[in-house]
């Protein structure tokens, strides 16, 4: 059973001819999509982060660059990474918006 | 805003497909959206009637990555690049490429050894910047600090 999803979004109908709808069906297709559940490791992350560790890597000129993009809003430089010997704390790089909610961070 | 992230991790190498890897960034950022493509929709029925069933494509996955991710700003973090293995690395990081190529509302996070910086170079060419990380000596104190305050024993 799928009905029409067209309340608030209809510009879903245009982006690249792209039609959303609504389904009673959504957990079966997500889980269909892929069997993996990286929820799991990232919630152990958030776990044993300790806070204000590594923060000093947002502070550089290469991730406030990538962050907020160039003046133009192109994507030059769209992509971080992020590279170092193992153990040095990359997977616990966090970043959290002043004024975001609980899902709005990065690990 | 949507985030996706996905960990690589070597004990898993075999479960952590390109097409499981995007197909999961996928259904994170549409479990966020509360909508399903029709065209995902369609295709997972008629799946349904292929003997054990039929996965999407990684080019069906990726192109609905760039679908989504053209609604709204959208950051995918990608940790551990180094621990997938050296084919399924190419795959993923065309596709990747291919979605920042279509969607400048997208911001793509990696992490992973040194030793793998050539070929992320290659691959996302001039949209890549690089950072290194290195353990500093006030984060290791705070480290310590932190977890030696939750130590129980005496």
């Amino acid at each position: 059973m799928s009905r029409a999803f067209t309340e608030n979004i209809n510009c879903f109908n245009v982006l690249n001819n792209i039609t959303f709808t609504a389904t009673d069906d959504e957990p079966k297709i997500l889980a269909w999509l892929s069997p993996l559940e990286p929820q799991v490791r990232h919630h152990d992350i958030c776990e044993q982060r300790v806070e204000s560790v590594g923060n000093w890597i947002l502070e550089t000129k290469e991730f406030r660059g990538w962050y907020n993009g160039d003046e133009n809003g192109g994507s030059d430089h769209a992509a971080l990474f992020c590279y170092g010997e193992p153990g040095a704390g990359k997977s616990y790089i966090w970043y959290e918006r002043p004024s975001a909610t609980n899902e709005e961070h990065d690990c | 805003m949507a985030v996706a992230c996905f960990y690589y991790d070597f004990a898993s190498r075999e479960a952590q497909s390109p097409t499981n890897m995007l197909g999961s960034l996928l259904k994170q950022l549409l479990s966020g959206l509360g909508a399903i493509p029709v065209e995902i929709m369609q295709k997972f029925r008629d799946q349904k009637k292929a003997i054990g069933g039929r996965r999407l494509r990684l080019l069906d996955i990726v192109k609905m990555c760039l679908a989504v991710t053209s609604l709204q700003r959208t950051f995918i973090c990608v940790d551990a690049l180094d621990e997938c293995v050296p084919g399924h690395r190419l795959e993923v990081l065309g596709a990747l490429g291919q979605i920042l190529r279509g969607s400048p509302n997208t911001r793509i996070f990696m992490t992973g050894r040194s030793y793998i910086r050539g070929v992320v170079e290659r691959e996302l060419g001039e949209r890549i910047t690089n950072v290194s990380i290195m353990s500093r000596a006030d984060d290791i104190a705070t480290y310590l600090r932190a977890r030696l305050g939750k130590d129980t024993t005496p």
